[in-house]
């Protein structure tokens, strides 16, 4: 699955306000309930927590793949954030994050969902995206870069 | 005459390190190189050097051989005892023996021996060499899983005893002609590890509390510390013990213990072991007739090919099976069978002893070395890679500066270099999380000095200094050097995209992805399925696969999985 399959304007957000690893999870999980048909809030975001409990998603250098099987979701969803000001995600790195990149996948067909997973910590893992992504400032700005980029 | 011998000597000494970087272009062994510049100053070579002196040679090779086991023992961590040690152990003794049985009975057939001159023969190369060893497996470029590295390390430092000690029994039985002494032999192997172990451990306490408590001028730590490792050494033969075991083990003890003014000491003994092996194998270069090896070249090769590939695998796998390495595992073990300086200097002990065959068993033993260095040292590479033994090295500090004074415990000034795309961003320093009980002391910019205060930005080409501990340097050093692009990548090729805590539910762990995994308990963690499957001693590198994705040891903690990387393809 490409990047454009996954990401979508009103889900591209460039100077979210942060807060907290908790704060962030529950603000994105809201925003994606809101546009999302039949995905509650909720859910997503003890899906997110949930998965978080295993292990940080925040794979270095202030990126963070925050991820989740839902049952009631239709298709693979993605939403892209650009914090304000970077917050502690317990990463492996232990740098504080101010990218996040969701995933939220349907509960069947789990091996295409895991392709789709590793080419988003491949793209995220390229320091040069990482630096474009920050350079944003709009969301329009940050939703075009990144398509862009994902298809470099 | 002695000012001609010495400008000789050192022209030597100084062509060998010329031309050390070119063992590394070649893919070759630099040892071999240094051998390679000693046959050609010699007799046969261009040099015409007429070089006969065996005791020098003894004398030069046990003083040497010391030096490079005390170095390799002080880089031996302790911690890789809990995989290595007791395989390590096996090797050394009964592995040496079998290795030691077997090939000399094929020296027998090949060379038409008497069977007690072909045993002396397969125990002077039984023992695999520890500056061959460690000069491949510590710090040059090649890091293996620690189940092999630990193991091959451990039974290099310490499986010279043994060879020693079969030596010394077959010259007393040809020297004596009697099997008198044949009851006495297993009093004599206790006896040289005994007194080994025993010197080894109490002097490299002595020596750790020593440098501890003496002021002295920086310089002359390091020089104590080769100075009471050659005290430890000699006292330890005088005592009939193993010196070669009792140095290994006081390096060990010295290089796992708080000791101040510890990287000074490795940085001079790193030059001295070079030096040493330098010189050892100038030396053995030099002694040996090329013309006499050419002589004895074919059956050499031979029993070369017996040691290879039936020998030192039969000794791997018959003692290494009770602890279920895997089959790459021990076959990358069988195969660095690596033989050095070792064997040609016990073929020296023959010599000594006036033994008859002594001079064939010296050229034998130098055929092996040869073409052990070349076959088997050129190809530990690319074999570790082939049978995926490599793991990601650990990141580094561009400088170490040791502070030295009791006060600050461990704490050392350490400075890494800000290079790479990550640093192009201006970052201010308030935003960087460093582990806890470390800090930034200053920041250094065109020669210039920056406080390390808040609003400070750090920027490509900065030079910074943290104080920390030494066991945070791969910490540290993940969070400022560059995540140089090959390398970075293998690494996430290497452990997966994401990491999951060892605490973590198995069960959770296929909710999470919707896998399915086969037989295993459920209920248990993620760190108890990995130990099971590695029988109790998980090391970083280990990995099982889990339906559609793998799990891959990333950090451990004695026996216990950490953190373990999640491979999703």
């Amino acid at each position: 699955m490409y990047l454009h399959e996954l990401l979508t304007p009103p889900l591209t957000l460039c100077n979210l306000d942060g807060g907290s690893k908790k704060r962030v999870l529950e603000t994105a999980s809201k925003i994606i309930a809101e546009h999302t048909e039949g995905l509650a809030a909720e859910d997503i975001f003890s899906g997110l927590i949930g998965r978080e409990r295993l292990g940080s998603t925040g794979i270095g250098s202030g990126i963070a793949i925050p991820h989740c099987r839902l049952d009631n979701a239709s298709q693979a969803i993605g939403m892209l954030i650009k914090l304000v000001e970077p917050i502690d995600f317990d990463a492996i790195d232990n740098q504080p994050v101010d990218l996040l990149c969701l995933l939220l996948v349907p509960s069947e067909a789990s091996d295409e969902h895991l392709q789709t997973l590793a080419m988003l910590a491949e793209l995220f893992s390229r320091q040069d995206v990482l630096s474009a992504l920050r350079d944003t400032s709009t969301d329009q700005q940050l939703y075009d870069t990144a398509l862009r980029l994902a298809e470099a | 005459m002695t000012s001609l011998f010495l400008l000789v000597g050192a022209l030597m000494l100084m062509l060998s390190i010329l031309l050390s970087p070119l063992s590394n272009r070649v893919g070759m062994p630099v040892l071999l190189l240094f051998l390679g510049v000693g046959m050609l100053a010699g007799e046969d070579g261009i040099g015409h050097i007429q070089f006969d002196d065996f005791e020098t040679a003894f004398l030069v090779g046990n003083l040497a051989l010391a030096v490079i086991l005390l170095d390799g023992g002080m880089r031996t961590r302790g911690e890789t005892f809990r995989v290595g040690l007791r395989p390590a152990l096996l090797l050394a003794t009964i592995g040496v023996l079998v290795t030691a049985l077997i090939t000399g009975l094929a020296a027998m057939l090949i060379f038409d021996l008497p069977l007690i001159d072909a045993l002396l023969a397969g125990t002077i190369v039984s023992s695999t060499d520890a500056a061959a060893v460690f000069a491949l497996l510590q710090g040059r470029g090649l890091n293996l899983n620690a189940r092999v590295g630990a193991t091959l390390e451990i039974e290099s430092g310490s499986n010279d005893p043994m060879a020693i000690f079969l030596t010394l029994v077959l010259i007393e039985l040809i020297t004596l002609g009697e099997a008198a002494s044949l009851w006495s032999a297993p009093l004599m192997l206790i006896q040289q590890f005994g007194i080994g172990v025993l010197c080894g451990w109490l002097g490299g306490r002595l020596l750790v509390f020593l440098i501890n408590r003496v002021d002295l001028v920086t310089a002359l730590y390091p020089l104590l510390v080769t100075a009471s490792g050659l005290v430890i050494f000699a006292g330890t033969n005088a005592l009939g013990g193993s010196g070669f075991l009792a140095i290994y083990l006081a390096g060990v003890l010295l290089g796992n213990h708080r000791v101040r003014m510890m990287p000074a000491i490795l940085q001079v003994h790193d030059g001295l072991a070079w030096l040493a092996q330098l010189c050892l194998f100038l030396i053995l270069g030099l002694l040996v007739d090329p013309s006499e090896l050419l002589v004895i070249a074919p059956a050499g090769l031979l029993l070369a090919a017996v040691l290879i590939l039936l020998a030192r695998p039969m000794a791997t796998f018959g003692t290494l099976w009770p602890f279920r390495f895997n089959l790459r595992e021990t076959s990358f073990i069988a195969w660095t069978g690596l033989r050095g300086a070792v064997p040609i200097v016990l073929a020296l002990f023959p010599v000594m002893a006036g033994i008859e065959q002594a001079p064939l068993l010296f050229n034998i033993a130098f055929v092996i070395v040869l073409v052990s260095l070349v076959i088997q040292g050129t190809s530990l590479a690319p074999v570790a890679r082939l049978l995926k033994l490599e793991v990601p090295g650990h990141e580094e500090a561009h400088r170490r500066i040791p502070i030295d004074v009791p006060a600050v415990g461990e704490h050392e000034l350490l400075l890494f270099r800000l290079q790479g795309e990550r640093w192009t961003r201006p970052a201010p320093l308030g935003g960087l999380r460093l582990p806890p009980d470390s800090g930034i002391a200053a920041v250094f910019r065109d020669g210039s000095y920056l406080p390390p205060l808040a609003e400070t930005c750090l920027q490509d080409g900065d030079l910074i200094a943290v104080v920390g501990r030494p066991d945070q340097i791969d910490t540290l050093g993940h969070q400022f050097n560059a995540p140089h692009g090959p390398k970075h990548l293998a690494e996430m090729a290497f452990f997966g995209e994401f990491v999951l805590n060892g605490e973590a539910l198995l069960s959770d762990v296929e909710q999470a992805y919707g896998i399915r995994i086969g037989e295993e308990d459920k209920q248990q963690t993620l760190s108890a399925c990995i130990a099971r499957h590695q029988h109790g001693h998980p090391v970083v590198g280990d990995s099982l696969m889990l339906g559609p994705v793998t799990l891959v040891v990333k950090e451990i903690e004695g026996d216990s999985v950490t953190r373990v990387g999640l491979k999703l393809h």
